[in-house]
């Protein structure tokens, strides 16, 4: 045999070892294996490959993925099953009467938005472990942020994306600007040894007006797990929404950036917030 | 406002339960397509997403578990790599003649370790690295063929090209990760660089190719 015909069987040696191979051809590559010690130790190589490739890329996700994704498509489902019109009137329902304004914007921003409440049903009594305690403390540093907020030093989109520098992801004003909250600005918090930025916005006016934060941060470096939060599905989101001092608060994780939302509204409303700063991105 | 999990919580749905049985290959390919634990979260979070709003158009009794790997796939193009695969690697000439060359017998088997059916320890050592090197398809059908045990024809599906592509990668791939791995080998010191036969084969006459083989071979036997 010459080494040319040897080489063409070679290149069969991986439908070979992948059960690709069937009558002639089987018996021909069998036989030939057999005979040809280069190719039989191409076919262990390959083998041991293959082997190793499996262990050394096995991954299992996290654990919270199931559920997270789980929510996900219940909330597809359930966006659905239900007609636009009735969709529609859902959202504008479930808004808080207070705002005019807020309430032409939320069509615009999550056309399907409506929210289910999963809450501890899906997820279970949350464990009271000493990392949700450290998340505890860290949401309520948060909510302080809100509830006795610096003035900004950022005031213009580009001097808030510069924010970005300081905190190692995106920052940009969320879009809910255009539904008629008014974006006062934004600047840089320290948070433990880690930073986050903080943007703020005033919705309605006078006596109607309220402020909503949004806390932009490294999902991998700060880790907010408060027993305080439940998660809860608005459109494709899952956002965690609960109340902190008073406060409602949610939070939705996208891309390894998380987005706290803290508000003088209702929790509803926070929740659709941090659904669309989500969709946003 | 009426929440609606009641029904929900009560009623779960099959086609949901079922697409989750796959989470763990989906989430594992995912990683190995965007090279990023976060990314590939968000991307099978996507992909089951749109598996859920296109389930109409899934046909009961099909494979569900290649299905979704297509939705997968599909969604990886279009949100980060909007101008396809690397078409020029595809459709490329096969720029790397060293890919098929030969390595011998011998120096083949300094890679694998006897025992566990895998390659030695200090070059499996090497792997990950190898394989995040390779091209994307190369990567993405050794990933369904070696790690998730589709067949060619699945493949083939998941990838939307023909089977004939689905081999070439496959080989192309393993190939590369082959050559890594004997380069990885060779820099510790575990096996000794030599003459490559393969290597300038073409352009040799079938009677040299005859007489190399049969003085590599006579060489292989004194060794042995």
């Amino acid at each position: 045999m010459t080494l040319h015909e040897c080489r063409d069987r070679a290149r069969m040696l991986g439908p070979y070892l992948d059960g690709e191979l069937e009558g002639a051809k089987l018996i021909e590559l069998d036989e030939h294996i057999g005979a040809c010690e280069t190719c039989r130790e191409e076919a262990k190589l390959l083998s041991a490959m293959r082997g190793s490739l499996k262990r050394v890329l096995e991954t299992a996700p996290p654990r919270e993925l199931r559920e997270r994704i789980g929510s996900a498509m219940r909330a597809e489902r359930v966006r659905e099953a239900r007609s636009s019109a009735e969709t529609d009137a859902l959202a504008a329902g479930a808004l808080h009467a207070r705002f005019a304004s807020w309430r032409t914007m939320v069509p615009l921003a999550t056309a399907a938005a409506f929210a289910l409440w999963w809450g501890a049903a899906s997820r279970g009594p949350q464990p009271a472990s000493s990392v949700a305690r450290a998340g505890d403390d860290l949401l309520a540093e948060l909510v302080a942020e809100h509830s006795r907020p610096l003035p900004p030093d950022a005031t213009g989109p580009e001097a808030v994306r510069k924010l970005g520098r300081y905190v190692d992801v995106p920052v940009r004003p969320a879009s809910f600007e255009r539904g008629g909250a008014r974006f006062v600005g934004g600047r840089v918090m320290p948070l433990r040894s880690q930073r986050a930025a903080v943007l703020q916005y005033i919705i309605g006016t006078g006596d109607d007006a309220a402020r909503v934060s949004v806390v932009v941060y490294d999902a991998q470096k700060i880790q907010i797990d408060s027993a305080n939060l439940s998660p809860r599905a608005v459109g494709t989101a899952e956002v965690r929404v609960g109340r902190e001092k008073g406060y409602s608060v949610a939070m939705a994780q996208r891309g390894g950036v998380g987005y706290l939302v803290t508000s003088d509204l209702d929790p509803e409303n926070s929740a659709q917030l941090a659904a669309m700063v989500y969709e946003d991105r | 406002m009426a929440p609606p999990t009641q029904t929900s919580r009560q009623d779960p749905d099959p086609f949901a339960e079922e697409a989750l049985t796959h989470l763990d290959a989906m989430y594992g390919v995912a990683c190995k397509l965007t090279r990023n634990p976060t990314e590939a979260e968000d991307l099978v979070q996507d992909a089951f997403v749109k598996a859920m709003r296109g389930r109409h158009q899934f046909h009961t009794g099909t494979n569900l578990k290649a299905w979704l790997f297509r939705i997968l796939t599909n969604t990886f193009i279009n949100k980060y790599r909007r101008g396809g695969l690397e078409r020029s690697v595809l459709e490329g000439p096969d720029a790397d003649p060293l890919a098929d060359a030969w390595v011998s017998a011998s120096t083949m088997r300094q890679l694998r370790d006897p025992e566990t059916q895998a390659l030695m320890p200090i070059v499996e050592r090497e792997i990950q690295q190898a394989f995040d090197a390779l091209p994307t398809e190369f990567r993405l059908a050794v990933a369904l063929c070696d790690v998730e045990e589709f067949s060619y024809e699945e493949i083939a599906q998941i990838m939307g090209c023909p089977i004939g592509t689905v081999m070439s990668r496959l080989h192309r791939g393993r190939k590369l990760l082959q050559r890594a791995l004997y380069n990885h080998a060779l820099a510790l010191g575990i096996v000794k660089g030599e003459e490559r036969i393969g290597a300038a084969w073409d352009d040799a006459p079938e009677t040299a190719k005859t007489a190399n083989l049969a003085e590599y071979r006579a060489r292989k036997r004194g060794a042995a």
